[in-house]
């Protein structure tokens, strides 16, 4: 069928006690920035290996490397089931070489039935090349099987959509298994590895325990799998070993059983639990800690929704409050939640004078109560990128511009042009369609849609991502400017270097609550490990942070 | 997502990097890919006018030719108008030639079979053609289901009610009133109706670029995700395009009793031509958006074409040939040109 790639020496000179993935000295460097400094990893055959590290730590960029997505700096190489593979790696052809991903979102055509998301690409037919057709008998039949021997319980007719997402996620690493049969045939039934990219970050924590048994009988079989994870039970669960990742570096590659969370913690954060006061706090903030006292903006009592599970929070006016979470913690979804944007939400909310309930926020009623929202989905929920950067700034306040009945194109465009001045965006052309800035210039325009707005209130959820690193800095001292100048503003995000610099005080958010108050000194290092650790913890417990 | 419509829209284009045209004269700047491409359908325009001009100088290249062709095409231009709206917002209205030719039946059953004034038959007329707006709205936007399919089904129901109403039958003797006003008055030596239309332009174009309704609506065509989170009420103005759509289809259908002195069931043949216009527009004038004034050149563009054809002696099926033929020639043009320009522009600003 599809022989795009073939393995570079033919299957039988396979030497047995190799390992399943042997990659050395892979590195990847972007610009002046190199993601992934030489990076070796080996999975044997039947080991769990789990890929630790935060984000920014080179994880993803090893796994893309992996998938075929980037290709890595001369100097490396990959070596499956003892045979050399070519970097770098097809793009679409990984599983040619043993390798097959199960991402996060799955990728999974959920109006379909299971069977066909199982068998996609090859599917079960009878007849003879074009007369071919499917038999949809015989691969329901088949996928049974399938679902036997690996423990599943799943209706080959039921539609994906409508399946838990517990049964999703078996479903996806089942189908990500079954890509390596072909592989694994020609060699000998040996070989093969599974990467596994944060799969059980949105599953509810008592079904993992499904997940972690697939994963269980997948090694039996002798498939090797990489487990990508910031989840530190899972990662206990069921891996052998875990590599660790840092600055693109490894940093450890210890064996999980012999390790305890907090020095696996230290390996990820490069930070020790009781070694806090050593670190250095970020001084120009330290100063503005004292003075906290304006008035509470914000106020929310117990809200829920989405993967938020009761939430109380308070930020005062002048007051830039860091929510840390892990993703999947439930932080992701609270700016939303307090925009109005999730339904089914609940819970009391108090901004500025008015007060009610979750539910009865919406979108454009926060943004009259002076609440703004930043969105990470820049592409998708931030611009609309066919759209002039004048509209784009300045969407909000086009009443302004109105005069006698004429809405003031001119005035807008020279408006736009002078805040592309004020804000620094850059090329300074208005007139420019929104998707020929760049992602930093671009967010910059979102920052000033709604600056624009005088907002009391300001959600921010990942805002420097994809943000080059100058630009990152101009966006913290325009949001420091105006916390200064009395707006309170909520700022959820997994990069832990930008809540140091960014936050007054920091709340640490896991399990869809928040875990406990951070005190200062803020670093990335301590943040992480205390994130870390609450995670680890469940999330329920008050985190201790004086020692 | 689905239901948005494919709009490769570009709005104020990246001024094409012109590259050897340091202060760019005015003859580069004529000849630059995108003022040239934005000429494109006036080009042709003239090209169609002169082609059939010289084939049948005396009977197509008549001023009385081209009123004949402003005062009959009236309807179309109007009805063209409406579909600006729904388009803006990125949502698909297949029944306002429906709604056209029920609010013409409407008028004329009031007037003819009920006696009543011509001016309360008018009114309630295009009442009726707003009810079927906000029908629309509401299924659409309350039930958050593809525009496209609804405004089909409501098309066809609202096609039974006007071959129900009259009994399949045309209802002629509709008040010489309306006829007057409509094709026998003359302003500059047009026709009256040619002028409802050009007024009808104006307003949608004012509408769309002037008014921050219409500003609001290029958000929401682009990203109902955006506009949502930028506070704006998507939903809200979705319905009112609706509402609009089935306003302005209503006046379309009194002006067609008007032109005929009759009322007809069944315009519904009209959707192509007006599809076909509306998309043509959108390489002209404001090219990559759907405009009013581009729509109103491209209806009186097809309506040459097709009336210097059939001066050529083509059979009527050209007609439907030939809306066809160009639905497919405007849609693909648009497409293929902003495409280029996304990329020129993506060039243009990595290289800065």
């Amino acid at each position: 069928m599809t022989s795009g790639t073939e393995p570079a020496a033919p299957a039988n000179v396979v030497n047995s006690g190799a390992p399943a993935l042997e990659a050395d000295n892979l590195a990847k460097t972007f610009g002046a920035h190199r993601a992934l400094k030489g990076v070796d990893l080996t999975i044997r055959p039947g080991e769990v290996v789990a890929l630790l590290g935060e984000n920014g730590s080179g994880k993803s960029t090893l796994v893309k490397i992996l998938s075929g997505y980037h290709e890595p700096d001369d100097g490396g190489s990959l070596r499956m089931n003892g045979v050399d593979v070519p970097l770098p790696v097809p793009l679409g052809e990984a599983r040619h070489v043993g390798l097959s991903f199960v991402y996060q979102d799955l990728g999974m055509a959920n109006d379909l039935q299971v069977v066909e998301n199982l068998f996609v690409g090859h599917r079960v037919t009878s007849g003879f090349g074009s007369a071919a057709r499917i038999n949809w008998g015989a691969e329901r039949e088949r996928a049974r099987e399938i679902f036997k021997r690996y423990g599943v319980d799943l209706d080959p007719s039921a539609q994906v959509g409508r399946l838990r997402p517990t049964s999703q996620a078996l479903l996806a690493i089942v189908r990500a298994a079954q890509e390596l049969r072909e592989y694994r045939e020609s060699h000998e039934g040996r070989g093969g590895v599974l990467v596994l990219d944060e799969p059980t970050v949105f599953l509810p924590e008592n079904e993992k325990v499904f997940l972690f048994d697939l994963v269980r009988r997948v090694t039996e079989e002798g498939m090797g799998v990489l487990f990508v994870s910031h989840d530190m039970t899972a990662v206990r669960e069921i891996s052998n070993r875990a590599v660790v990742l840092r600055d693109g570096a490894k940093v450890g590659d210890v064996n999980v059983n012999d390790t305890t969370d907090a020095e696996l913690i230290e390996l990820v954060s490069g930070h020790r639990l009781d070694r806090a006061t050593i670190d250095q706090a970020m001084t120009y903030r330290t100063e503005e800690m004292q003075d906290q006292g304006g008035d509470v903006v914000l106020a929310v009592k117990d809200v829920r929704g989405g993967r938020v599970n009761g939430i109380s929070l308070e930020v005062h006016a002048g007051e830039i409050l860091g929510i840390a979470g892990l993703l999947g913690a439930g932080s992701e979804d609270l700016p939303y939640l307090l925009f109005g944007d999730i339904p089914g939400a609940s819970g009391e909310i108090r901004i500025g004078e008015w007060s009610g309930d979750v539910a009865e926020l919406a979108p454009s009623k926060s943004r009259k109560l002076g609440v703004a929202l930043v969105p990470a989905d820049r592409k998708q929920k931030g611009v609309a990128a066919d759209l002039p950067v004048s509209l784009n700034m300045l969407s909000l306040n086009l009443k302004n511009f109105m005069q006698s009945g004429f809405l003031r194109l001119d005035k807008i465009l020279s408006t736009a042009n002078e805040r592309t001045k004020e804000h620094d965006v850059r090329p300074r052309d208005a007139g420019l369609k929104m998707s020929a800035l760049s992602g930093g210039n671009q967010q910059k325009v979102v920052l000033a849609r709604w600056l624009e707005q005088q907002p009391r209130v300001l959600l921010m959820h990942e805002p420097t991502q994809g943000v080059d690193v100058a630009t990152r800095h101009q966006i913290y001292e325009l949001m420091r400017a105006r916390a200064a100048q009395g707006a309170a503003i909520l700022w959820v995000s997994t990069d832990f270097d930008e809540l140091a610099a960014i936050s007054h005080r920091i709340l640490l958010c896991a399990g869809g609550v928040i875990a406990g108050t951070m005190a200062p000194p803020y670093t990335r290092d301590r943040i992480t490990s205390e994130v870390y650790s609450a995670t680890a913890r469940g999330g329920a417990r008050e985190v201790s942070t004086q020692s | 997502m689905t239901t948005n419509v494919d709009e490769p829209a570009e709005t104020t284009p990246p001024t094409a990097p012109a590259r050897k045209s340091g202060a760019g004269s005015g003859l580069n700047r004529l000849l630059n890919a995108r003022s040239f491409e934005a000429m494109l359908l006036p080009i042709a325009f003239v090209v169609v006018i002169a082609v059939f001009g010289i084939a049948r100088p005396d009977t197509f290249l008549q001023w009385t030719n081209f009123t004949t062709i402003f005062g009959l095409n009236s309807v179309q231009l109007v009805l063209v108008m409406a579909l600006l709206m729904p388009l803006t917002n990125g949502d698909l209205d297949m029944s306002v030639a429906e709604t056209s030719g029920l609010v013409s039946i409407m008028v004329g059953w009031l007037n003819v079979n009920h006696g009543w004034g011509i001016v309360p038959a008018i009114l309630v007329g295009i009442g009726v053609g707003v009810l079927c707006g906000v029908v629309n709205g509401t299924i659409v936007v309350k039930f958050d289901v593809n525009p496209f399919i609804i405004t089909l089904a409501t098309g066809s129901v609202i096609d039974g009610i006007a071959f129900w109403l009259p009994n399949q039958q045309t209802i002629p003797g509709i008040s010489p009133k309306l006829t007057d006003w409509t094709i026998l008055h003359h302003l500059l030596g047009i026709p009256l109706d040619f002028w409802y239309g050009i007024v009808i332009m104006l307003v949608m174009f004012y509408v769309l670029t002037f008014t921050p309704f219409g500003q609001r609506s290029l958000f929401v065509g682009q990203s109902r995700e955006v506009a949502r989170l930028s506070g704006f009420k998507v939903g809200n103005t979705r319905f009112w395009a609706f509402v609009i759509a089935g306003f302005i289809a209503g006046i379309s259908g009194v002006i067609n009793d008007g032109v005929l002195g009759a009322a007809t069931p069944g315009p519904g043949d009209l959707l192509l031509s007006v599809y076909a216009a509306v998309f043509l527009g959108m390489t002209t004038i404001q090219p990559g958006r759907f405009n009013a004034v581009g729509a109103g050149i491209s209806v009186f563009f097809l309506a040459v074409a097709v009336n210097g054809m059939s001066l050529l002696g083509a059979e009527t099926y050209v007609q439907s040939l030939f809306y066809g033929v160009f639905l497919v020639v405007a849609v693909v043009g648009s497409r293929t040109i902003n495409r280029r320009r996304a990329a020129s522009a993506a060039a243009a600003a990595a290289s800065s």
